[in-house]
């Protein structure tokens, strides 16, 4: 059969039909972080900025689940996906990624909203790979009202202080929890535990997120830290079995053990900790700083959220210590519109976008001048500032390529000490090879 | 005279032997490759062989055995739970079934669930402040164990998997209850058979072929568990609830050791293959 004229220029139309929209809607496909404050401050963030770029220029955002959200992005970019052109990327992942993606150069401004040691968490090899968008570190939650009148009661201090001595073998009293160190946390969990003390009004001291996963050893990271606990000396070697990380594994288990977390505490992780700690069960909690609005909202968290008090992490012989771990925005090397996505970087990197983004719920760490124009609608975010430059840090060798795996390392070898599978000198053993072998990479 | 020629049968075969070639036969080579080189992310193109290593390294590895075991104890416990209850649903529900067909949909209803999503429904359920089962025995009882402890995560898994999947193993010996010829049943009843008799001597015989392949499905399918596991657990408390699947996945993706991975697949390969192989002999002997 022969095509007829008509019918031959009808189909090329169709054709051009199809096609030209195509060009015509030339976007930029932005991959964020799914789930939480991020992704609707993103959203909230990008319908602004498509107000007024070019139709060659909008956003169009795209997630996928949180879970095995690492491991499908590099399995993506490691086969050149180009189903995006701007990607996430986190500090602890910048060296995995970095092969795969393009450095943007952010322009001077950039510096004076967010300053100079944040963006810092977007760079590898002194290149900057993206624009810093949200920072995570931890906040101590913990309940106000609890903590009050335990301080007021002179029967109460005499119970702690009997915890205090049987467990942990020092005779404590109560103290503000803002001059709090590991051990003053550690006694008022288990004063505050139900199993130690049956007069407690809840049901357990602390949440710890023991969970198998590898954001739970950020969390915990803090406590050896404060002992002075790092992954490598500065010669190079792993030293993850050191007295400081013995001290927090077993701060953990003797809590765990005694009651003071929920039982299936080992299943925890981010979620099942803010559900505890909102129920109003639990006295205190070492949980990322994004729980804050849901924590302090009375329509999320009615129990609590007026009696909810914040710090930063308790103390240990070398002071206070709090794990930063930054998540931003970066080129994909392979993308399709470099152009429009640099545009949209760049974008983001100014005053009036941070503002934004912050004012819709995200968490960007900003330089003290710029931070004080939210100050009212997002005090947390103050403290996020303060607590980053007082006692944030990055654990040697933290930024390779290996950080990653070590974290996941960590977590499997941790939780199985934690769990009672294996002894803690077996897990600090394992621990201490598995790094040995991953960091030599 | 052959219905088809040789060459004609030649010709319909090239489509599917062509489709295993290219969707099976290839990614089985890289595989291969793969688990006899030294290889990440960054060289996925351009592996390095270098002996058998992987091979080494994963036989030696003790989380591998005690992954293979938790395999083995959760496809086998999980096959004879769902086999023994829908066997009894099967035989229990019969009647009211054949007069009542709609029943089946509900019956059914928790096949048509996701594995990953049951095990974030169960996540929520059993949760101490967000699930309704800890929050009922707290009110009842005034305490709640701790379903994903330790102690209990193993037994939780195993009562989560039987839920979801009792009902296939009820569909095929609904089905094949429902083929039994009455007038067989009825004429051991007038030899006198009690109903007891009737379930022993006549209907599990003629069943025995449906339970033998129920249980093999349902085993090779608990065996490779990994999505509800994964959602509820995570391969905890502490790593006891890694399966030989989640192993896999763990060394691929969260280590990075591509050729260990590709490794023990292959070994997970190996060991059905012998284990399948066996087993076709056996039906085969008893055919004979």
């Amino acid at each position: 059969m022969k095509l007829s004229r008509t019918s031959f220029a009808l189909m090329a139309t169709l054709l051009a039909g199809t096609a030209l929209p195509t060009f015509a809607n030339a976007t930029v496909t932005v991959l964020g972080w799914p789930g939480g404050s991020e992704e609707t401050a993103l959203r909230a963030t990008v319908e602004t900025y498509n107000k007024q770029a070019s139709d060659a220029d909008k956003v169009e955002l795209l997630f996928f689940n949180r879970e095995g959200f690492y491991d499908k992005l590099q399995a993506d970019m490691a086969a050149g996906s180009n189903a995006f052109d701007v990607n996430l990327v986190a500090t602890y992942s910048l060296g995995r990624y970095a092969p795969y993606m393009e450095p943007v150069d952010l322009g001077a401004d950039a510096a004076k909203v967010f300053g100079e040691s944040v963006l810092k968490t977007m760079q590898f090899d002194g290149k900057q790979y993206g624009v810093p968008t949200d920072l995570s570190l931890h906040f101590m939650y913990y309940r106000k009202d609890l903590v009050d009148a335990l301080n007021r009661d002179d029967a109460a201090k005499k119970t702690y202080g009997e915890i205090a001595q049987k467990y942990l073998g020092k005779p404590l009293q109560p103290k503000d929890p803002d001059s709090w160190t590991w051990d003053d946390w550690a006694a008022t969990a288990l004063y505050f535990t139900k199993q130690v003390n049956p007069d407690s009004p809840v049901r357990y001291g602390t949440v710890l997120q023991m969970k198998n996963l590898l954001f739970n050893m950020m969390v915990f990271q803090s406590l050896p830290r404060s002992y002075g606990g790092d992954w490598m000396d500065k010669d190079g070697n792993v030293t993850v079995d050191s007295d400081a990380y013995k001290t927090g594994l077993e701060l953990y288990k003797k809590l765990y053990d005694a009651g003071s977390s929920p039982k299936d505490s080992l299943s925890y992780e981010y979620a099942e900790t803010n559900a505890a700690f909102a129920s109003g069960q639990a006295a205190t909690a070492l949980q990322w700083n994004a729980a804050a609005a849901d924590l302090t909202s009375t329509e999320k968290s009615p129990a609590v959220a007026e009696v909810t008090g914040i710090v930063a992490p308790p103390a240990g012989p070398d002071g206070r210590a709090d794990h930063i771990h930054g998540l931003g925005l970066g080129l994909n090397k392979n993308a399709k519109n470099k152009e429009g996505a640099v545009k949209f970087l760049k974008w983001l990197a100014t005053e009036d976008a941070a503002l934004l983004y912050a004012r819709s719920g995200g968490s960007p760490a900003l330089s003290p001048d710029v931070v004080a124009k939210v100050a009212k609608e997002r005090p947390d975010l103050v403290k996020l500032g303060e607590f980053a430059s007082k006692y944030g840090y990055v654990m040697t060798g933290a930024t390779s390529a290996s950080a990653l795996p070590v974290y996941e390392l960590q977590a499997k070898e941790f939780t199985g000490y934690w769990s009672g599978q294996q002894s803690l000198e077996d897990a600090l053993a394992h621990t201490k090879a598995g790094m040995q072998d991953l960091l030599k990479k | 005279m052959a219905l088809v020629t040789r060459a004609e049968g030649r010709m319909y075969l090239t489509p599917l032997v062509g489709f295993l070639l290219l969707f099976l036969g290839f990614p089985a080579i890289v595989n291969l490759i793969y688990s006899i080189s030294a290889v990440t992310f960054e060289t996925l193109r351009s592996p390095v062989l270098s002996g058998f290593s992987n091979y080494v390294a994963v036989l030696n590895d003790r989380e591998f055995w005690s992954s293979a075991w938790f395999s083995l104890r959760f496809g086998i416990l999980t096959a004879s739970a769902e086999c023994l209850i829908g066997l009894f649903l099967a035989i229990f529900l019969a009647p009211l079934l054949s007069k009542r067909p709609v029943l089946m949909a509900p019956l059914m209803l928790p096949l048509m669930v996701a594995p990953a999503m049951v095990g974030l429904m169960y996540r929520l359920v059993l949760h101490e402040f967000a699930g309704p089962v800890p929050y009922y025995l707290f009110e009842w009882f005034g305490d709640s164990p701790a379903f994903l402890d330790i102690n209990n995560a193993f037994r939780t898994l195993v009562v989560v998997e039987t839920l979801q999947w009792t009902p296939f193993a009820f569909l095929l010996f609904y089905m094949a209850y429902s083929a039994i010829p009455l007038d067989v049943r009825e004429a051991s009843s007038l030899d006198g058979a009690s109903p007891f008799e009737i379930v022993r001597w006549i209907d599990l015989p003629l069943m025995k072929p449906t339970l033998v392949i129920a249980f093999f499905i349902r085993f090779i399918d608990g065996f490779r568990v990994f999505d509800n596991v994964y959602a509820l657990t995570g391969s905890g408390a502490g790593g006891s609830t890694t399966s030989l699947s989640i192993y896999i996945y763990q060394a691929f993706f969260k280590e990075g050791a591509i050729g260990k991975a590709v490794a023990a697949s292959v070994v997970l390969f190996m060991a059905s293959f012998i284990v399948l192989h066996c087993l076709n002999r056996l039906a085969g002997r008893r055919k004979r």
